[in-house]
């Protein structure tokens, strides 16, 4: 019985990525390839899960005398992998990815970049003023929304679970602004090609101007936030020194990652119609990991804390902002280049993905 | 004989019929099928510049498709569309506007896509506000126009931002009888403009025979025949009349 789970947590979490990718790949994979996937993700997840527990301290598998608990972990972490891992491996294994490809398509995407960028600041502009012409409080909700959202943000954590930090309101404020761009530009994404189906049906243009066109809107929001910040930090009497300039740097990585993320999630939004609800679960498991409402690093044991700050790059992200513009604290600078050298190349990803795929998208929504 | 300005060879346009993946259907499916409909077939044709090609056809039978994929909408998935570097615009029912964008910024936008910059297109702006005749519509938000106003919209924006091609889809019988006659003539003009190649899909003989140089039969995505305006119209009635 024993090595009967046992051999069932090794199984599952595979099985799980096997689905997501099928899944990814719009059902259109032939048994053997099935096979060898399920093989490939068999090796990868449970590795990856094991060295996990091996940083645990659990030195050696051994069937009896497993705790159920233990079981249920390794499946939960493996599960998780099994989630996440098939989107870069379907990226990769899809594309062809050779040196001239690359280098034809980045030559290409400076120069759509370049010639679109005009069109994609215009197109924000003009959204962000029919969003506000209609309503009463016009603009005025750009500061209200994220700033209630401080205050309940501020009386549950800061009442309710007496989670304190200094200037906690203003930490607060800082996180779910940062989030709430990278968030809502994600989940935005997937729809992205649909909701624009009226365009993209009568006139050529690379689709992750939409999305870039999205981001400026919500970067924009993001920056009146960042206004109010500033205002909370001179009424907290924050003392601020040099260190708040790594702001500016850490902006830049946060919309280059959400924009990586966001057009690998554009691709795939167009063919998984309900990706949507998918990405809601996961954003929103995320947000808890990220410690948009406490210090990631002090709150959660370690070394699990550092891990995520580390390996969750809207998690440092946050925590890197709030050190330079509350705490005074330099962020780990190679850190910080890391990731952006990682947004860089999703963002080559995601986007060579949409043109080699792009064609094929007015043609099926 | 002049300058080719639309070279279309052996262009064949596949719709693969995709099932729209969600998890349910993942989890639950037995057996997935990939239908392919081929709704062009191996087209080829030129037309020379300043020339005026009609498309004709029964519904269905590819032309929007083709259109499309010459206005780069999407690439043919066999053969090859050259414009030889002209620029182009296609002018259809329903342009792609942003809804919740009013007339003024629908115009501005649309330009930009259309390759014009934001100078260029603010000064076309009155121009086009003018023939479009829809009022102080232009600064209400485009979800709250009428069809006819839509599609008067659409046209004045392609009729006065000049691009060498106009691909033209069953415009030309939009809004009231005079707005109508208006955009004929407009057609006209700069249809006889000898620097501008036109293709214009429709179901109107009348227009096509009054405007065009040659005319073109697609028959469920096949090339029927080519040539002499009122030849192939002649044989196309004669087929429609048949049944």
């Amino acid at each position: 019985m024993d090595i009967l789970t046992g051999i069932a947590m090794f199984c599952i979490p595979p099985l799980f990525a096997g689905i997501i990718h099928d899944y990814l790949r719009h059902g259109e994979m032939t048994a053997k390839r099935k096979v060898v996937f399920y093989a490939v993700y068999f090796v990868v997840i449970n590795l990856l899960t094991l060295g996990v527990s091996y940083l645990r301290g659990v030195r050696g598998i051994r069937f009896d005398g497993m705790t159920v608990t233990y079981k249920i972990k390794y499946i939960g972490v493996g599960i998780a992998c099994g989630f996440v891992i098939p989107f870069p491996v379907c990226l990769i294994a899809e594309e062809m990815i050779t040196l001239g490809g690359i280098k034809r398509y980045s030559v290409r995407f400076i120069k759509d970049i370049r010639k679109y960028l005009p069109y994609a600041v215009r197109s924000a502009k003009a959204d962000l003023r029919s969003e506000v012409s209609n309503s009463y409080l016009d603009w005025m909700w750009w500061l209200i929304e994220p700033f209630c959202m401080m205050l309940i943000y501020t009386l549950i954590f800061g009442v309710v679970f007496h989670a304190s930090e200094q200037y906690f309101p203003v930490f607060i404020f800082i996180g779910i602004t940062m989030w709430g761009f990278f968030s809502r530009s994600v989940s935005g994404s997937v729809n992205t090609v649909r909701a624009s189906r009226g365009i993209i049906t009568k006139i050529y243009m690379p689709k992750y101007i939409l999305l870039l066109s999205k981001m400026f809107v919500n970067g924009f929001k993001m920056m009146i936030s960042f206004a109010v910040v500033v205002v909370m930090m001179l009424f907290f009497r924050v003392r601020v020194s040099w260190s708040i300039l790594y702001a500016l740097p850490i902006i830049l990585v946060l919309f280059l990652f959400t924009f990586g993320v966001g057009t690998i999630m554009m691709h795939y939004g167009v063919y998984v119609s309900d990706l949507g609800y998918i990405t809601g679960i996961v954003l929103s498991m995320l947000m808890y990991f990220t410690g948009t409402f406490y210090d990631v690093a002090k709150r959660i044991p370690e070394p699990f804390g550092e891990l995520l700050v580390t390996l969750n790059p809207v998690a440092f992200l946050i925590s890197s902002m709030r050190g330079a513009m509350l705490y005074g604290s330099v962020p780990l600078s190679g850190l910080l280049l890391l990731w952006g050298g990682v947004s860089l190349i999703l963002i080559a990803l995601g986007a060579f993905t949409i043109y080699s795929n792009e064609n094929a998208y007015v043609k099926i929504i | 004989m002049s300058d080719i300005a639309i070279d279309v060879r052996d262009v064949s346009i596949y719709y693969r019929i995709l099932n729209n993946m969600s998890v349910q259907r993942s989890f639950f499916r037995k057996k997935v099928r990939s239908e392919v409909f081929e709704a062009v077939k191996h087209v080829s044709f030129q037309v020379e510049e300043g020339g005026i090609l009609g498309i004709v056809g029964k519904n269905g039978s590819g032309k929007s498709t083709l259109l499309r994929s010459i206005a780069g909408v999407f690439s043919p998935n066999t053969g090859v569309i050259d414009l030889r570097g002209h620029s182009v615009s296609l002018m259809a029912l329903g342009v792609g506007f942003k809804e919740n964008l009013t007339g003024r910024e629908n115009i501005i936008l649309s330009g930009m896509l259309l390759g014009f910059s934001e100078r260029e297109i603010e000064d076309k702006a009155q121009e086009i506000i003018d023939f479009a005749e829809i009022g102080e519509f232009i600064d209400r938000p485009v979800r709250t126009y009428s069809s006819g106003m839509h599609s008067k919209l659409a046209f004045s924006i392609t009729a006065m931002l000049k691009n060498d091609i106009m691909l033209v889809d069953e415009v030309l019988s939009v809004g009231d009888e005079r707005f109508r006659k208006k955009s004929l003539a407009k057609m006209k003009e700069l249809i006889n403009d000898d620097d501008r190649t036109v293709i214009i899909v429709s179901h109107s003989i009348e227009t096509l025979r009054e405007l065009c140089d040659r005319v073109m039969w697609l028959h469920d995505g096949e090339m029927r025949e080519i040539g002499n305006t009122s030849l192939v119209l002649e044989h196309y009635l004669k087929f429609m009349g048949n049944g």
